[in-house]
């Protein structure tokens, strides 16, 4: 079996080929790439570092405007982002972005640079809740402006979805790791293996800390009502994700996988289940490709590896008595239909909040966590990432994160002020 | 299948199949590396230059300019002459013309004092090659009174000119250095001297990179490094400028020239020949690409005369020398608007931050539309925009506006930006 690689088909970036690519940069003056980034990395400037021989530099821009700007230089969709964005697609293709910024970030490892240094104290403590994207960026942000800053995650391990979530074949836990420590570093506390709402409540936090942010992502997964969907052999995309993550080098589920679903995670559920020894596995998806929310690249590789995608079938039903043994789908012309023999079905179609930690939150009708300008419906909560905007990238995580913290820092100065 | 075109060109009383030859360098320094050469199609050579010392190289003896993923700009090298015995190299000429009776063969000669110059000229006639080339310039010789020590001082190049001319009737060109501020007056005495022509320009002492580690130049010779001599494409601009002053000079413009610096393309070539050069020759880009660059300006050459159709190289030869003024001689009376084409503009901006910073402000941004907007009441015609547009039809010569008080009159504007 080929192996798989990370992030796509193109070889690392060595100094000599990213100042290649870095010098097809248009320079812009108002940089499109920059605007269309959500968690605000600001590729325009980082290229324009390389380019002009400042790689240290690059390395800095992206640790300050990314706590996690090495993870996400590794899972961000950067085709439909920046890489879309890029003014020079208009002269042939767009600058790899994605690449570039892995190539940078490293520089950052490699001279052992240490970027980020907390404010000075302001003597108020902020509680954050989760240790995944959301979280880890406002926590950051926040040690940046000087607060105590504590994070709770019901994980033995922070990272959230980035350590739990995509395969480690994507995202190495390396990567993972050396973001963390940027954070760690930081002198945020993590308090680790602890589920606010069960092993503290929310009430406690409100009580000892100046504000609490509530970063907890979806970790519910959505499989769809159909018969079927309960038989030994059906498991949720993020569960199967996180059992592989949780064993280090991926789960055997079965022989014959279906997965559901036209996202990142039905990919990463796909190519981990082959490299997991699988004999077969084909990906479902009820919309066509065009629609698919994931990255180009990723699909590629993905089939590269061996993984059939079929597109326009929904699932109708799960078949087997004690166990699965197939799946029939419905076209989405109303007409095809099909049944498949399969073991195992893994549901990618999508997360849902778990919000059991408070009552009294203000959700809203998809379940997500209320939230305007990030402050919820509880006085000093805020609230930003996945758990309020319901499932976006990693980058939209951290630029809301990060939004949020400003927030939360505009708040404390406000009351202080009184 | 290029067009018939004949690519003869008479110089110096003989008739050569064409005007490309290598340059007295590594390219030709052995009778196998020349024969293969004039397989591919060089019409001549300028032999490495020989001497009666054999010199004493260095390692490594390159370094170059240019960016990563790009050809080289320039070579800097550390070469001298000939490595090998002197009667060694003369029967490598002689088994050339005998087994080339059609190709040109010219003896590149170095000698320290008067008495070698003359034994060098007397075997290169015994060898009996076409013409004798003096090494008057190299820059980075090793002993004193050679090279460029020589051709930087009218006087040495007077009186060794006239010692070869009078030790042989072969015709004899004088190798101008360029590491001088007039090059008419070493050409002059070589002249003087009865030298039958001059070539020019050998390369150009510089210093192409400083080594951060070891705090010298490149390259780095056992942690030290020497100016010594640049060549390639970079110093074409310059080259092309000697030679038009060489032209321009009354009591040198009728000599031949043999142009020499920075030719790779066909298109090289020939500004060189419209300057007034009737012999070219070439080292670096054979040194990058190989001797089959011949092909290409061969067949280039002969489109290029299709196209403008000339049928000998004397139809083009010298054109453009009367066109290349002194700048107080230009016409001023005018400026020449750029017009923009916004449906090929692909909205990068690079036009608008170039005429602020670098221009007079001409050009505002549309934010919206992603394009820029000419206040033509603001531009002096520079067109800076048009030279850093990324691509080539979207900035053109626009409309021709006379300064107050100047009297209308036609203009003639380039329109082949390719």
């Amino acid at each position: 079996m080929k192996k798989y690689k990370q992030s796509g088909s193109t070889p690392d970036f060595t100094p000599r080929t990213a100042m290649e690519e870095a010098a097809r940069c248009l320079l812009c003056y108002d940089a499109p790439c920059s605007k269309s980034c959500p968690a605000g990395t600001d590729p325009a400037r980082f290229i324009r570092a390389i380019r002009f021989r400042n790689v240290k530099g690059a390395a800095a821009v992206i640790r300050e405007n990314n706590i996690l700007g090495a993870c996400c230089a590794n899972v961000c969709p950067c085709d439909q982002l920046c890489e879309e964005a890029c003014s020079r697609s208009g002269l042939d293709r767009p600058i790899r972005i994605g690449q570039l910024q892995r190539y940078a970030a490293e520089a950052e490892t490699v001279y052992g640079m240490k970027v980020l240094s907390p404010g000075s104290e302001r003597g108020a403590k902020v509680a954050c809740v989760g240790a995944g994207p959301a979280s880890l960026s406002a926590a950051a942000e926040l040690r940046k402006l000087g607060y105590d800053v504590t994070i709770y995650d019901a994980n033995e391990k922070p990272g959230g979805y980035l350590t739990y979530g995509i395969s480690k074949e994507r995202l190495a836990q390396s990567v993972v790791d050396a973001d963390i420590s940027k954070v760690v570093e930081l002198g945020v506390n993590f308090k680790m293996s602890t589920r606010v709402g069960t092993d503290v409540k929310l009430e406690d936090l409100r009580e000892n800390y100046d504000a609490v942010f509530l970063g907890i992502g979806l970790w519910k997964a959505n499989i769809p009502d159909i018969p079927g969907n309960q038989l030994p052999g059906v498991m949720s995309g993020i569960d199967f994700l996180r059992k592989s993550c949780e064993t280090g080098d991926g789960v055997s589920a079965g022989k014959r996988i279906i997965v559901i679903g036209g996202g990142d995670v039905a990919l990463d559920c796909a190519s981990t289940a082959l490299l997991a020894g699988a004999e077969k596995v084909a990906v479902w998806y009820r919309r066509s490709l065009r629609e698919a929310p994931a990255d180009q690249e990723e699909l590629c590789s993905t089939v590269k590896l061996g993984v059939s995608i079929t597109t326009d079938m929904a699932p109708v039903e799960i078949i087997g008595t004690d166990a699965v043994t197939g799946i029939r789908f419905r076209g989405r012309d109303g007409v095809s239909s099909a049944a498949v023999s399969c073991d195992t079905v893994i549901f990618a179609t999508g997360q849902s909040a778990d919000t059991m930690l408070c009552e009294k939150l203000e959700l809203t009708e998809k379940g997500l966590v209320a939230a305007q300008d990030g402050r919820t419906s509880l006085p000093g909560v805020f609230a930003a990432g996945d758990v309020v905007h319901g499932g976006k990238t990693v980058a939209a995580a951290v630029g809301a994160g990060k939004q949020a913290a400003h927030m939360i820092h505009s708040f404390l100065t406000e009351r202080e002020a009184r | 299948m290029a067009p018939k075109k004949d690519l003869s060109v008479e110089f110096l009383g003989t008739r050569c199949e064409n005007p490309f030859f290598l340059s007295s360098s590594p390219v030709g320094a052995d009778y196998d590396m020349i024969a293969k050469s004039f397989r591919l199609g060089w019409g001549g050579v300028v032999s490495k230059t020989i001497g009666i010392i054999v010199s004493d190289e260095c390692s490594p003896r390159f370094a170059t300019t240019g960016r990563e993923g790009m050809p080289w700009l320039g070579l800097k090298n550390l070469d001298q002459i000939s490595e090998k015995p002197t009667e060694y190299n003369f029967e490598q000429l002689f088994k050339l013309k005998r087994d080339f009776p059609e190709k040109i063969v010219v003896a590149s000669i170095m000698g320290s004092n008067e008495k070698e110059w003359s034994q060098l000229a007397k075997m290169a006639e015994q060898a009996g090659v076409d013409f004798i080339e003096g090494n008057l310039s190299c820059p980075q010789m090793t002993v004193n009174g050679c090279g460029c020590d020589v051709g930087s001082n009218p006087e040495m190049v007077r009186s060794f000119t006239k010692v070869i001319t009078s030790a042989t009737k072969l015709p004899f060109i004088a190798k101008m250095t360029p590491n001088i501020t007039d090059i008419t007056l070493p050409a002059k005495a070589a002249l003087e001297g009865g030298a039958a022509a001059i070539s020019a320009i050998n390369s150009i002492r510089c210093i192409t990179n400083i080594d951060l580690e070891y705090n010298t130049a490149l390259p780095v010779v056992a942690g030290k490094s020497a100016i010594s001599g640049y060549s390639g494409a970079a110093i074409r601009p310059i080259a092309l400028r000697f030679i038009q002053q060489l032209r321009s000079d009354p009591a040198i413009g009728k000599i031949p020239i043999s142009g020499i610096g920075g030719i790779e393309t066909w298109h090289d070539c020939v500004e060189f020949l419209l300057l007034g050069c009737r012999n070219l020759q070439v080292t670096t880009a054979v040194m990058q690409y190989g001797y089959r660059i011949v092909e290409d300006m061969i067949d280039g050459l002969k489109y290029y005369m299709q196209e403008r159709g000339f049928d000998k190289l004397d139809d083009f030869i010298g054109l453009a020398h009367s066109n290349i003024l002194s700048p107080d001689k230009l016409d001023r009376d005018y400026y020449l608007l750029p017009a923009f084409d916004p449906d090929k503009c692909i909205g990068c901006g690079r036009c608008y931050i170039s005429c602020y910073d670098g221009g007079h402000q001409a050009i505002s941004w549309d934010e919206a539309a992603r394009r820029p907007v000419l206040h033509a009441e603001r531009c002096v015609g520079c067109h800076l925009c048009m030279n850093v547009c990324p691509l080539n039809d979207v900035i053109s010569p626009g409309e021709v506006r006379f300064k107050e008080g100047r009297s209308k009159h036609p203009v003639p504007c380039q329109h082949d930006y390719d």
